[in-house]
């Protein structure tokens, strides 16, 4: 894990209980880790107001990954209480994006989350649609008849 | 998924991506013998092969040779771009009576003879009205009863040539994109013609399995699994191919494309008030697409070629004084709209279509262009070839995809300005993708048909 991306993608598998292989291939036309990451390092510096926060966030993810830990432990670690609040949002955040497609605020009040989404390219690569074993509405990659039989187990859609 | 039960915030996240969810709803000598003429070929392919120019082969490609170990994204595409320019160039080779490449000559050799492709088979000559068996590979149905007139006799000198090799003209039949997306009009104020073709392969399985009609469709009663190109057995699979041509004339200089005599018809079949109508025409090829299903790819792989001088690129400066199908004097033309209908081919004028390419050609494939034209150039000069380029190559880049059928391909979308004018751009579902759109054809009886729509034509 050295390079920027490489970790963004190794936190955001673990974040989501997606394997890597499966939200960022190594042969990948789509790419849709490009455009969040870029997402990610831009809204949470505006809302944050700190420039070492996504780097400190890679960071820590790198070191928990070195030292050998699980993913359960790094996940744990990255949401604990003992991270920042913005630093433990921001995690939340990149979640939330990975799995809609979608960059949430968040009210002052915080009771209510509206979502702006990225794309069209990000709302078909959602992960929300693969947890359902389905396919986003107005687009399907599945064929003609497809309903028919059941899908795929889950584990082809997350890779674990 | 075990991951998720950690995330406090979870709820929210399930309740704002439902929300979310829900908003959606609402949005390629002659003196001495022909056996040295054919050795001197032979010499320069081997020794284009050996420098800096690419082989120039009548053989087809059966699978693409990967050049990078682990290959990459961008290497793999490299290679199938090569894989599409070496099918282009065996197709486009001139043809001998019997179809097969005449290794006497190279590709660029007596311009407008007919090459291997243009000896296959019609989709009209498959799919038959009457749903009747197709005649035979290398026979013909009968010329719809506009075009009889035009018999053989009629056919100019050129033509001749045409029947020399025992074909007649070609009959285009098709005065409108794929897909029913509208026809694309010339500078010339005319339609442009299409035509889609199968090998014997394909040609072979459909007629085996009686899938010509609508009947046999229904019996056959399965998924259709067209046979794939395979190395062990060194045999060519399944092919077919989309051509786009423009009637030669007034702005059109015939020199610069590669022309066939064609029997251009206007088919009552495709719009209402069509009247049926023949003319022999000399027609140019302006758009190449060439889809072959392979071993390692079985949602095919995709090529697409044009003429260099069918449209500019959008946002980029004019290259040219003169496209195919766009007009830099015409400041308030609508870019890639269909014209207004009704669409009548007969109509003596229609307002020409203005046509940009949306998705620019990468730099990687300009520069393997700009290798293949310099090996047609040197293979013979003045080669009319040269005029031609390779837009992309969609393929397959997790072919046995559990969950994707259609491979998660690359490029992600791909079009071809003169098949698929109105629907390019990068919108999924709705813009141009080889794989995503084909994946979804069926048979008349519902069943997967391969990634093509041809099979739709059975009566």
């Amino acid at each position: 894990m050295n390079t920027t991306m490489e970790n963004f993608v190794g936190l955001s598998a673990v974040l989501t209980g997606f394997s890597q292989e499966i939200i960022a291939p190594t042969l990948d036309p789509v790419d849709i880790k490009s455009e969040y990451l870029k997402k990610f390092q831009d809204e949470i510096l505006k809302e944050s107001k700190d420039s070492h926060l996504v780097s400190q966030i890679l960071e820590q993810f790198s070191t928990l990954k070195n030292a050998g830990k699980s993913d359960q432990e790094i996940g744990e670690a990255m949401l604990s209480d003992q991270n920042t609040q913005d630093f433990v949002m921001a995690c939340r955040k990149l979640i939330f994006m990975w799995y809609s497609g979608a960059w949430p605020t968040i009210s002052n009040d915080g009771l209510s989350t509206s979502s702006e989404l990225l794309s069209s390219k990000s709302y078909v690569s959602g992960l929300a649609w693969q947890v359902m074993q389905a396919h986003p509405m107005g687009d399907s990659k599945y064929r003609y008849g497809y309903w028919e039989t059941a899908p795929a187990p889950l584990s082809d859609y997350t890779g674990h | 998924m075990n991951t998720l039960h950690l995330l406090p915030c979870m709820t929210s996240t399930i309740k704002a991506t439902a929300l979310f969810l829900l908003a959606l709803i609402v949005q390629g000598c002659g003196e001495d013998s022909q056996k040295s003429t054919s050795e001197n070929k032979t010499q320069m392919s081997h020794k284009m092969a050996t420098g800096t120019l690419p082989t120039l082969s009548p053989i087809i490609p059966l699978e693409i040779t990967s050049t990078v170990n682990p290959p990459t994204l961008e290497s793999l595409q490299h290679d199938f771009d090569v894989f599409s320019w070496q099918s282009f160039i065996a197709l486009n080779w001139p043809a001998n009576a019997d179809g097969s490449p005449n290794t006497n000559l190279t590709i660029g050799d007596q311009q407008g003879a007919p090459t291997v492709w243009q000896l296959w088979k019609e989709s009209r000559d498959i799919f038959l009205p009457s749903g009747k068996k197709p005649p035979a590979w290398n026979q013909k149905d009968k010329l719809p009863t506009a075009c009889q007139g035009l018999a053989l006799d009629s056919l100019p000198s050129h033509a001749i040539y045409l029947t020399q090799v025992g074909k007649t003209p070609n009959v285009l039949d098709e005065s409108e994109e794929p897909f029913q997306t509208g026809p694309l009009i010339d500078q010339n104020g005319q339609y442009t013609r299409f035509e889609i073709l199968t090998n014997e392969t394909m040609f072979n399985y459909i007629v085996d399995n009686q899938l010509y009609n609508k009947k046999g469709q229904k019996a056959f009663a399965k998924d259709t699994d067209f046979p794939s190109s395979n190395t062990q057995s060194k045999t060519v699979g399944s092919i077919m191919l989309k051509a786009a041509w423009v009637v030669m004339g007034e702005k059109y200089d015939a020199r610069q494309f590669h022309t066939t005599q064609a029997l251009v018809y206007n088919n009552p079949d495709e719009q209402p008030g069509v009247k049926p109508a023949c003319h022999l025409e000399t027609v140019g090829l302006v758009g190449f697409h060439i889809a072959h299903k392979t071993q390692d790819e079985p949602q095919w792989i995709w090529s697409t070629f044009e003429h260099i001088a069918n449209a500019p690129t959008k946002g980029q400066p004019h290259s040219r004084s003169f496209y195919n199908y766009f007009n830099a004097a015409c400041q308030d033309c609508a870019i890639n709209q269909p014209p207004p209908r009704p669409w009548n081919p007969a109509t003596p004028h229609t307002p020409p279509t203005q046509v940009e390419r949306v998705i620019p050609i990468t730099n990687e494939v300009k520069a393997l262009n700009a290798a293949y034209h310099s090996a047609l150039e040197s293979a013979v000069a003045g080669s009319v070839w040269k005029n031609y380029e390779l837009i992309s190559t969609q393929w397959p880049t997790n072919a046995n995809s559990p969950i994707d059928p259609t491979g998660a391909p690359a490029p992600s979308f791909l079009a071809n300005t003169t098949l698929e004018t109105y629907i390019q751009g990068e919108v999924p579902q709705t813009s141009s993708s080889c794989i995503g759109c084909h994946n979804n054809a069926t048979t008349t009886a519902g069943l997967f048909s391969d990634f093509t729509y041809l099979l739709q034509r059975a009566h």
